[in-house]
């Protein structure tokens, strides 16, 4: 179906530092945009109603669930995705700790939880307990187990302050 | 269609025009999970996440006025016990990131979190449209039914008031550690004056204040007989379902722990000198 | 005075292996010098934290022409009247209808039997079975023309549970009635001993429908050049999915090839056919086009079978001392409409009812029951889970009821090396005391720093508040590897070298998670004298790979390293023959070393490994060996269920956990959890802590939240708001002890992780609330509010007497 051309929306942003003009339909989401429309397919769907977190990406530095915020709604707004994590060859810090603790196993969760960490030690680079779970709660994983990425993170941690 | 105002004005004027036709959309955590679930296709949107101001609070008078558009995130970082616990039960971070106090009472579910702590705080919500002009409802008189309000299909919220110094508690049960939808919530103000406002939340059609137990505590203060008496009489202000969630009877029985838990937390809390 | 508060760098997964035999004394392996027992980093690690990795859905970019939509059956049960696809076909952009008209092969799925219609011809047994296949331009449109396809039914009596199936009017679900089969153990004579016993207690539980609920939603593209189907959906065993498809859709075998992309867990949830069949049928109808398909979340829930809901009457008898002497155990499992893999899952309940106690007089009978719920099939630790929530319930009451320590009741009735279990077959090697001794042990140690904060005190506050319990649950658990039961089961692997030196292992297993390609590529460069680095694998690809069975039943670390490890070895005796042609060595006098062969007694004789390609492929050598790994096992008795070798062999297991309960509310709290597995041998530790935390997880959030929720026959939570699954809070540290004690047949002594921690974990939980309550529990999920109708029997929404209406086991079972 191909929607009428004033019912699409034309949407100015940044992904990844680079700026970018879409042409969206109302009620497409970012999460759909971004992978289905420009292939940036490392920001994954899995529940679809905001209660696991694999599509967890930076909005204006701020984490928030990309299945549930139209794309026409970020027009102006600064994305970050996992995609603009690493620099050339060279891992986020947070990527080299993920896979030094095996804290990617089936990896499905894995985009989600490194861009809600990083949100959590952008703003508090040494959490406490009740810090961390506040910045990690929303992100479910189902096949690690917790340890291992809490570890990653605090490994993460430890280097951030530096 | 979609428009995104940058104004309050020019939202309500659109709001006023468009009415049902453009969805108003904030955090989009209640009505993109519809949509994502094929429960609900919009024609089109009223996005509010770019009219200024909306989203601010503003402290007045010993009261807050925060903007229909206040997130979760902000409410959570209020000094208002029961509102930033709430907001801090609501989702995970970035749920509370996007997730609005205007969008809590569109939605007016009878778990709506916010709207529990708000009714135990006594607040009022401004309704505004273009040329009516705004007007200010009790929260306790919003509630209509089940998902109904007082709000009108051409009007926006725009403020909601609460006051700033009450002593309040809040307790959640869920099913796990985090981001849950409530079992039962229940949280409780007590005004300066040393009245008491006890609101629960899955126990009704719609997120509820307790009049029979607010009576019985209000007149008689918190003696453990009081407070034990307060929390029966919860039973005669609920009206819990069964669902897949829990039992009507569970739900009774957990208003009762609630109220009693939450009244013994803030009889310990008047105790403490003020800080 | 101010105190310096140290970090303590000591990471929580970090597992301690501590074997039981020295090493020097165990004969039967030889020690790896390699890459095998170390951690090394996932091969696939890097892809997947780069977000570059590729699963069923992000095919989709670039590549899908068209889309797919599946019409679904609305009611439960059903016969199909007629289904109209003309409001549907008028819709601009709709290419086309399909229903079971369309397909030309059998249109029969089924892992174990064949019984279930692709597309439902006459009749609809479960809200959510297909009934037709939509294909059109934009997957918003294959969406409406989904929903436009008009079906009319003729509504027929939901079968809602096992009580309506069994009910003697009830309506027939399958030719041969509602009991789908089941399974018996006879050992002893477990009445007469029950009749001796000093003491009997009886219990019944109810253990709870639960979703795999695996993040990568079923998703993926297909293609038809006219000739071949290709195939790029996630699943557990391609082989047999091509198989299943060809036969289903009418192509010869070689027609069809199936391709797995990365996959986002599994957990038994992608063993039955799922998407595959639908974009087949698609794809043979528009032959150029490549097609799309993914679910949503409700979609997957309605689509996809679930792990079976079990009503569970165990009744034991012990001597006053707690030496069990009989049990007598019935069963009931919840099959939904179709077989999928309920005839494997009663035969795992019933060789795993007792668990790893030792008991002279056993019966056990297990029935699998039709209703319309969703199919019932593999979800990691099937049958045995359920059973292991049974077994160690009883220990339990058994204790209380004797006033015996409850570690002390499970030690005097573990099984030893050299004891059997209840199908009779002796384990030479059974460490279920080990384990426990293990577990217990690391509980008397003080926890170690949680990563979510290193510097929170770990000491407890000397007395809780009056409303919280605190309670401490053990579990000790065995677990059969492999099918076993005498079926066929086996594992192909290939190995070869590239021109360049590389190392590539060809596998037809599936990596969704569970470490499968690091581990082949460790046993490989293990055995070949290279590092992890120089190894390439190829992994589940039915035209590149052979077939290696399902990566299911904890079995490929097992088989499928056995398998490589035999290749592995084939191809070196290769580079040892063309080496020893370099050096003038005899062969067996070479070694396999750091990527050179050198001599064995002169390391100055050396070759580098690329040297010895290039001699090889200049020589005509195929540089390149497949092996077959197939033990046997031995079908059990149909009358008694006994068997020699039931099983390849047996993992042991034991978990504890620690929980605080608010018994005001009946909100539960892990608050430690301590998980102990012999695992042969860790080929890899970091993976098997992995698998170890993973599981344990999984299993806390069945014994405290998740549970599908059947009201006739339609799910009440499709979705992940009310599917709830474990978050961050719930799930505490989970500290690993690693025992290794070799397996006398697993490639360098490893056995397997995967399913035993899942099977472990619940038990230890409700032990764990029991203990902090002092009620025994019964029902799983333990949520706030069935732990408060514990406390509170009189308020339960379900009267405690009412839970088992079944009538006493009256079925019997045929020949």
């Amino acid at each position: 179906m191909t929607p009428e051309a004033d019912e699409m929306v034309a949407v100015e942003l940044a992904i990844n530092g680079k700026p970018t003009h879409l042409v969206v339909r109302p009620d497409e989401t970012l999460l759909f945009v971004l992978r289905d429309s420009i292939g940036l397919t490392g920001t994954k769907g899995a529940c679809l109603e905001g209660e696991c977190g694999s599509c967890t990406l930076l909005l204006n530095g701020a984490p928030v669930n990309s299945c549930l915020v139209l794309a026409a709604q970020v027009h102006g707004g600064r994305v970050e995705t996992i995609e603009g994590l690493a620099h050339g060859d060279k891992l986020h810090v947070l990527q080299r700790k993920f896979i030094e603790s095996g804290a990617a196993q089936c990896g499905y969760c894995t985009p989600g939880l490194i861009m809600a960490a990083k949100a959590l030690l952008d703003e508090t680079p040494n959490p406490d307990e009740e810090t961390f779970f506040r910045g990690m709660e929303g992100n479910i994983c189902r096949c690690t187990g917790y340890t291992s990425i809490c570890e990653a993170i605090r490994g993460a941690a430890r280097e951030w302050s530096r | 269609m979609f428009s995104q105002p940058t104004t309050l004005e020019e939202a309500l004027d659109v709001r006023a025009r468009c009415g049902p036709d453009l969805l108003p959309i904030a955090g989009g955590t209640d009505i993109v999970v519809a949509m994502n679930r094929g429960q609900l296709r919009p024609a089109g949107f009223l996005d509010l996440t770019h009219v200024r101001g909306l989203d601010a609070v503003r402290h007045e008078n010993g009261r807050y006025e925060c903007g229909g558009a206040a997130t979760h995130a902000t409410l959570s970082r209020l000094p208002v016990e029961a509102l930033a616990e709430a907001a801090l039960s609501v989702g995970g971070p970035a749920i509370r990131n996007r997730g609005t106090i205007g969008g809590n009472l569109v939605t007016a579910s009878p778990a709506g979190d916010g709207c529990v702590a708000l009714l135990a705080l006594d607040a009022d919500v401004e309704l505004a449209h273009a040329s009516r002009g705004r007007r200010v409802v009790p929260l306790r008189e919003y509630f209509l039914g089940y998902r109904k309000t007082a709000l009108l299909a051409d009007e926006l919220i725009t403020r909601v008031r609460f006051p700033k110094d009450w002593i309040t508690a809040w307790y959640k049960i869920g099913k796990r550690g985090s981001v849950n939808i409530s079992v039962v919530c229940c949280a409780i103000g007590r005004s300066p004056t040393g009245l008491f406002h006890i609101a629960l939340g899955s126990v009704a059609a719609t997120p509820i204040r307790a009049p029979h137990a607010e009576e019985i505590v209000n007149r008689d203060g918190l003696t453990d007989g009081a407070i034990a008496e307060a929390a029966d009489a919860v039973r005669r202000d609920i009206s819990p379902i069964d669902d897949h969630r829990a039992s009507a009877k569970y739900r009774a029985a957990m208003s009762v722990t609630l109220v009693a838990r939450l009244l013994r937390r803030i009889r310990d809390r008047v105790k403490e000198p003020a800080r | 005075m101010t105190q310096n508060i140290q970090t303590i760098d000591v990471p929580i997964a970090e597992p301690f292996a501590e074997p039981l035999v020295p090493p020097s004394q165990t004969p039967y392996v030889e020690r790896p010098h390699g890459p095998v027992g170390r951690s090394e980093d996932r091969i696939d690690g890097p892809e997947k934290v780069l977000g570059t990795a590729l699963y069923g859905a992000d095919l989709f970019y670039g590549r899908a022409d068209c889309f797919v939509s599946v019409v679904r059956s609305e009611p439960a049960h059903a016969e199909i009247v007629a289904v109209d696809p003309s409001a549907a076909l008028k819709m601009p952009g709709v290419l086309g209808v399909y229903t079971h008209r369309d397909v030309r092969g059998t249109n029969r799925q089924g892992l174990i039997v064949r019984d279930h219609p692709v597309l439902a011809e006459s009749r609809v047994l479960f809200r959510g079975d297909a009934i037709a296949v939509v294909v059109a331009t934009s997957e918003r449109t294959a969406e409406d023309a989904r929903r436009a396809v008009r079906v009319d039914y003729r509504p027929l009596p939901v079968v809602a549970d096992m009580d309506a199936a069994l009910a003697p009017d009830a309506p027939r679900l399958h030719p041969d009635g509602n009991i789908m089969g089941g399974k018996r153990i006879r050992k002893g004579d477990a009445d007469a001993a029950l009749a001796a016993a000093d003491v009997i207690v009886s219990e019944s539980f109810c253990t709870q429908t639960v979703d795999h609920a695996f993040l990568d939603l079923e998703a993926g593209i297909a293609h038809y050049d006219g000739r071949t189907l290709t195939i790029h959906v996630s699943g557990q065993w391609v082989h047999e999915e091509r198989r299943l498809i060809a036969l289903a859709l009418g192509l010869p075998l070689e027609s069809v090839r199936i391709i797995c992309p990365a996959t986002g867990g599994a957990f038994g949830g992608r063993e039955d056919i799922s998407i595959q069949i639908y974009l087949g049928i698609a794809a043979i109808q528009h032959p150029g086009k490549t097609v799309a398909l993914r679910y949503s979340r409700e979609e997957s829930m309605r689509a996809r079978h679930k792990r079976h809901a079990m009503r569970i009457y165990y009744t034991v008898g012990a001597t006053r001392d707690g030496l069990l002497t009989a049990a007598k155990i019935t069963v009931f499992s919840d099959e939904g409409a179709y077989r999928s893999t309920g005839p494997a899952v009663c035969r795992k309940a019933a060789s795993h009812a007792t668990g790893p106690y030792r008991i002279p007089n056993v019966s056990v009978d297990v029935y699998g029951v039709f209703t319309n719920n969703n199919p019932t099939g593999a979800m990691r630790g099937f049958g045995a889970c359920q059973m292991a929530i049974a077994y160690e319930g009883m220990m339990d009451r058994l204790a209380a009821r004797l006033g015996i320590d409850r570690l002390e009741v499970r030690r005097r009735n573990l099984i030893r090396s050299g004891d059997a279990v209840t199908t009779g077959q002796r384990i030479p090697i059974a460490t279920a005391v080990e384990c426990l001794d293990a577990a217990v042990r690391r509980l008397r140690q003080c926890p170690p720093p949680r990563p979510t904060d290193p510097h929170k005190s770990r000491t407890r506050p000397p007395a809780l508040p009056p409303h919280l319990r605190r309670g401490v649950g053990y579990s000790v658990i065995c677990f059969g590897l492999g099918y076993g039961d005498g079926f066929p089961d086996a594992s192909r692997a290939r190995v070869g070298v590239s021109d360049q030196g590389r190392i590539q292992v060809f596998t037809g297993g599936v990596e969704y998670g569970q470490g499968l390609i690091t581990m082949a590529a460790q046993v490989a460069a293990e055995e070949l004298g290279v590092s992890v680095r120089e190894t390439d694998v190829v992994w589940a690809d039915t035209e590149q790979t052979f077939e290696s069975g399902s990566s299911s039943a904890t079995r490929q670390t097992y088989f499928t390293g056995n398998a490589i490890r035999l290749a592995a070895s084939e191809l070196k005796e290769q580079l040892l023959d063309i080496a020893s042609k370099l050096l003038g060595v005899h062969p067996h006098e070479l070694e396999l070393r750091d990527g050179c062969v050198v001599g064995r007694f002169d390391p100055a004789r050396s070759v580098p490994l690329a040297e010895v390609v290039a001699q090889g492929r200049a020589r005509g050598y195929s540089l390149e060996a497949t092996a077959l790994f197939k033990p046997r096992t031995v079908c059990e008795d149909f009358d008694t269920g006994q068997s020699p070798r039931a099983f390849i062999t047996y993992l042991f297991g034991s978990h504890i956990a620690e929980v605080l309960v608010d018994i005001e509310t009946g909100e539960v709290r892990v608050d430690r959890y301590i998980a102990c597995h012999d695992v042969g041998r860790a080929i890899n530790p970091q993976s098997v802590a992995g698998q170890m935390a993973g599981g344990a997880t999984q299993g806390i959030g069945m014994a405290l939240m998740e549970e599908v929720v059947n009201r006739d026959g339609r799910i009440a939570n499709p979705n992940f708001t009310d599917y709830i699954l474990p978050t961050f809070r719930d799930i505490p540290p989970v500290e690993c002890v690693i025992l290794e004690n070799d397996d006398p047949g697993g490639p360098f002594g490893a056995r397997g992780i995967g399913e035993p921690p899942l099977i472990a974990a619940t038990p230890a939980v409700l032990s764990a609330i029991a203990d902090a309550i002092g009620v025994h529990t019964h029902t799983t999920p333990c949520t706030p509010q069935r732990v408060w109708e514990l406390l509170h029997p009189d308020e339960a929404a379900v009267p405690p007497d009412a839970r088992f209406s079944l009538a006493p086991p009256h079925a019997r079972l045929e020949r």
